[in-house]
């Protein structure tokens, strides 16, 4: 994993659709490596602000991946309640925690929650800084965009602690 | 007494001489019955029903070769007469103003809308007593009468219970009256008035206005027929569809779903072909090109022709609905077998399809009325905060579209609403029905005719004189003529050869065929203090403005301008403009209202407003002026052991308005910045119990237009909380929405009480005080209301 300050980005839409396509148009910068991502997620927050997962991919621009790695770290960035039912055990409500901090203490909490309200659809994304052109280019449907900062280092211990809760190592 | 002795000349009409004898007991004496009868109109007057639709385009119905289902016109236009060279004054006021008294709208003082006033007699918004409406003779002559729906003839200022009431519909010839007197009303949340009485906001959860204005209508007619068999009825229906805000079902607006995809480009190609096919156009017509301020339909991106398409779908429904309502009164009419001998007429539109959307459309019209620009983007996310697309056309947004449908919607002609220099402002859809009298169904006549006829038409066919007396004032002659003379014959020759248009500052001239048009420079959306600055006095020299000339006969759209093939006609249309300007007090012209510049009303001098605890419903345009500056709102509680909760005062809603309340105990101010931002701030402590005062004082960072500033909340002359607005509204926060004490009816000002809506104070509001005068300098106080007078005359261009 790159120790390179990473954007945390969240992009909202009026229609899944054309989140879908922005969605596939920022994995596929994976792929090609045209980006360093750490993980890709579409999501959809209903009328009563409940966030659902509709899609994941990876730093390899691979989709359908688990909400672990760097999938894990987008999620949890984002909405920590959706790691529960990927951990278990004590490590478990000690990860959920720390994201809670993180997100908190970074201001990301502030920006996520508000970035999409209830009926919208949202792309949110976590990649190396340098390839913010890129990814903003990739989003071109979006109707708004936030961003937020991650330094490697956390990202990197929220990975590490995910990585252990969904192990269940920590039981 | 016989038809023939009654004087209709004059009314009230004098009582009739007594034909009996009368000796000093009943012992000789003779009756005489007639002494006692009502007074009847006419023997075979008909009964009439007068429809008025509002913002719409010549190419919107399909009736008329538009995109939108129009089954009640249809089978009007089937068993009567379409008219296609109708023309309105090109605004709402306006037009009713010569709708209802037969006279040019300048002449009875509207040359603008009722929400402004202005200082010159073409300006006034005050229907004058020598030129009373037609209904006014009616209802004199025996007729039952009544209107429902939109008014729009009633100053702004006089729309409260003091009154007076001599310029609401009671007060002008209608016997009864439900709907609003406002420009525009919300479709879920309205104000009703009924006669001279603010009823409020319906709490029926399922209430939809045209729905419930088709009900109160058809009650009203079944009421009239129960007392009286053959009493002739006057109905003036004049829908508050399909001004913004565009609110509808989904249901009715789903019908439309993909149907304008192909863009507002092609959609008018569409309706011309249609229209052509129809024969409601000319076959030589010719269709005019799309204006470069407008852009074309393949330049959008994705996003925004989703956004756009579903504005349009919206309009469509929420015009269908409302020829489905006018079906239903028509159907109730047939059904007490009254239609055979109604003259039905149906001006659909009182202007051209409005452009006051912009060219993006708007989630909420009145960012634009409060001169606040939003970019296409902006407009995106607001649709997203909302509730996304699914909401444009729910009582969460008060929604219009964008200019571009509106140019689309009035095919084929330039233009739409303002615009009275061409004929996509001016030139309405009209079908005549009437089965008794008229035959030759179906047909179509194309006589040059305008709103001033309806009057002079409506009163030939029910057989009563222009009076020329009413209540002892002597009345002006009407200057709109008959156009019953077309009724039998499609080929009559036109008997209207000369009227004159303007509406601020764009003016028409027709004579005999000819059409001067002489635009203002502006573009009719464009109300900004850069654009309007070319109007002002002194700068602005109407004289100069560009003038296309067109002759109608053989151009129908007003397609090829012939200026420069006929100066000597330009010429001669311009003077003729000018001498009918000073006869019917056109002028001064307002160039956008910059003549108003300068020449702002006197200052008022109350600057306290109290309001005990049981006042509901002021009117959006009456409540105290507490914009752009400084200004307290300070309240007297009665507060129960155990607490309260509930609204303290709350003017209009979530896209634009505050409220003070009480929740979880704490004292509560939210302050929506037209939907665009949202201002809360709460006391740090739970309110004590027994008598409490509290207070809201915002101190503005200076008196200037929009003004940011520091609230603090003060709970027995304690400060107990408070926070920064960063803008504040400058114009309005509504058009419709009241102002309520102790409660918060219609759609609540902060969406955490919607679930308990109205949020009615539990302990109890014994007074609320606004102080609206902490100026800082009497310079300051005059800038402001200069600015404010402004700003309104921003707000009466879009009413």
């Amino acid at each position: 994993m790159s120790d390179k300050h990473k954007d945390v980005l969240i992009a909202a839409y009026l229609f899944e659709d054309l989140a879908k396509q922005d969605f596939d148009a920022v994995l596929k910068l994976a792929e090609q490596k045209t980006i360093t991502v750490e993980g890709v997620v579409l999501v959809q927050k209903d009328a009563d602000s409940q966030v659902h997962v509709v899609e994941t991919g990876d730093h390899l621009g691979r989709k359908g991946a688990t909400i672990g790695g760097g999938v894990g770290l987008v999620v949890g960035l984002f909405a920590p309640p959706l790691l529960a039912a990927t951990a278990a055990g004590a490590a478990a409500g000690a990860v959920l925690g720390k994201f809670a901090k993180h997100r908190l203490q970074s201001g990301i909490a502030e920006k996520m929650d508000t970035a999409l309200p209830p009926g919208s659809g949202g792309v949110i994304a976590v990649y190396d800084t340098d390839g913010a052109d890129a990814v903003d280019k990739a989003l071109a449907n979006a109707i708004k965009k936030s961003v937020a900062h991650i330094d490697g280092t956390s990202a990197k211990e929220l990975k590490a602690g995910l990585a252990e809760a969904q192990a269940g190592m920590g039981g | 007494m016989s038809d023939q002795a009654i004087d209709r000349t004059e009314l009230p009409i004098r009582r009739p001489p007594f034909q009996g004898v009368v000796e000093r007991t009943l012992d000789g004496s003779q009756p005489d019955w007639n002494y006692v009868a009502p007074l009847s109109p006419p023997e075979g007057a008909p009964n009439i029903l007068l429809i008025l639709t509002d913002d719409a385009g010549f190419g919107n119905p399909a009736t008329f070769g538009g995109p939108i289902r129009t089954p009640a016109l249809d089978r009007l236009a089937a068993g009567g007469l379409m008219y296609n060279g109708f023309h309105v004054t090109a605004m709402c006021s306006p037009t009713r103003a010569a709708l209802m008294t037969g006279r040019n709208h300048h002449a009875v003082g509207f040359g603008m809308v009722s929400e402004f006033a202005g200082p010159f007699p073409g300006y006034s918004a005050m229907l004058p007593k020598d030129c009373q409406p037609f209904v006014k003779t009616l209802q004199g002559n025996g007729y039952s009468t009544a209107c429902f729906g939109k008014w729009h003839l009633t100053p702004d200022h006089m729309q409260g219970p003091g009154g007076p009431f001599d310029r609401w519909p009671n007060g002008l010839g209608f016997d009864y009256f439900w709907g609003f007197l406002g420009g525009e009303s919300g479709q879920f949340d309205p104000v009703i008035i009924e006669n001279n009485t603010a009823i409020g906001v319906p709490e029926q959860e399922d209430f939809y206005f045209p729905d419930a204005m088709a009900d109160k209508t058809i009650k009203w007619l079944h009421s009239v027929r129960a007392h009286d068999t053959a009493k002739p009825w006057f109905t003036y229906f004049s829908t508050g569809c399909s001004h913004a805000p565009h609110q509808v079902l989904a249901e009715w607006a789903d019908k439309y779903k993909g149907a304008f995809d192909q863009g507002w480009d092609k959609l008018r190609e569409e309706t011309f072909e249609r229209q052509k096919r129809l024969g409601v156009i000319p076959a030589d017509a010719q269709l005019t090109p799309r204006p470069e301020e407008m852009p074309a339909w393949d330049s959008l991106n994705e996003n925004q022709k989703r956004v756009y398409a579903r504005q349009m779908e919206v309009y469509a429904g929420y015009s269908e609905n409302t020829d489905w309502n006018i079906g239903r009164v028509l159907d109730a009419i047939e059904e007490m077998g009254d239609l055979e001998n109604t003259l039905v007429i149906l001006v659909w539109g009182d202007n051209g399809a409005s452009m006051e959307g912009t060219l993006t459309g708007t989630f909420n019209e009145w960012t634009m009325i409060n001169g606040l620009p939003l970019t296409d983007e902006q407009q995106l996310q607001l649709v997203l905060k909302w509730g996304g697309l699914e909401a444009w056309g729910t009582e969460m947004m008060a929604p219009h579209y964008s200019a571009a449908w509106a140019w689309a919607g009035d095919c084929p002609f330039q233009w739409g609403k303002q615009v009275a220099s061409h004929l996509g402002g001016t030139r309405n859809p009209m079908v005549v029905h009437w089965p008794q009298r008229i035959t030759g169904q179906g047909g179509l006549r194309s006589q040059f005719t305008h709103v001033t006829d309806v009057g002079p038409t409506i009163l030939e066919a029910a057989g009563v004189p222009q009076p020329a007396r009413i209540d002892g004032v002597e009345q002006q002659p009407m200057h709109g003529t008959s156009f019953a003379y077309s009724f039998a014959d499609p080929s009559a020759p036109e008997r209207h050869g000369q009227q004159y248009f303007e509406i601020l500052g764009n003016r028409g001239m027709y004579k005999d065929g000819w059409w001067l048009s002489w635009m203002m420079p502006r573009t009719p959306w464009k109300v900004d203090p850069e654009t309007i600055k070319a109007f002002a006095p002194g700068v602005w020299d109407p004289a100069s403005d560009p003038a296309e000339l067109y002759y109608l006969p053989d151009d129908f759209s007003q397609a090829k301008d012939l200026a420069d093939q006929h100066p000597e006609k330009v010429r001669e249309l311009q003077e003729l403009f000018w001498r009918e300007a000073e006869k019917y007090h056109v002028l001064p012209l307002l160039g956008g209202l910059t003549t108003f510049f300068g020449m702002t009303p006197p200052l008022p001098t109350q600057t306290q407003f109290t309001y005990y605890g049981d006042v509901e419903n002021v009117a959006s345009g009456m409540i105290p002026k507490i914009f752009n500056h400084s200004y307290t709102i300070s309240a007297e509680l009665e507060i129960p052991d155990g607490g309260a909760e509930g609204v303290i005062v709350a003017e209009a809603d979530h896209l634009g308005g505050f409220s003070l309340f009480v929740q979880d105990g704490k004292l509560k101010h939210t302050y929506s910045f037209v939907g665009v931002f949202e201002y809360k701030q709460e006391s740090a402590t739970p309110l004590p119990t027994g008598n409490v005062s509290v207070r809201m004082e915002f101190a503005a960072d200076g008196p200037k237009p929009a003004t940011g500033g520091q609230v603090t909340l003060y709970v027995n002359d304690e400060p107990a909380g408070g926070g920064r607005m960063e803008h504040t509204v400058p114009v309005r926060f509504t058009g419709y929405a009241g102002m309520d004490i102790g409660r918060d009816n219609g759609m609540p000002v902060d969406r955490s009480y919607a679930d308990k809506s109205p949020f009615a104070f539990t302990g109890t509001v014994k007074k609320v005080v606004f102080d609206i005068n902490p100026h800082p300098s009497g310079e300051h106080e005059q800038e402001l209301h200069e600015h404010a007078h402004q700003a309104l005359a921003g707000h009466a261009i879009t009413a």
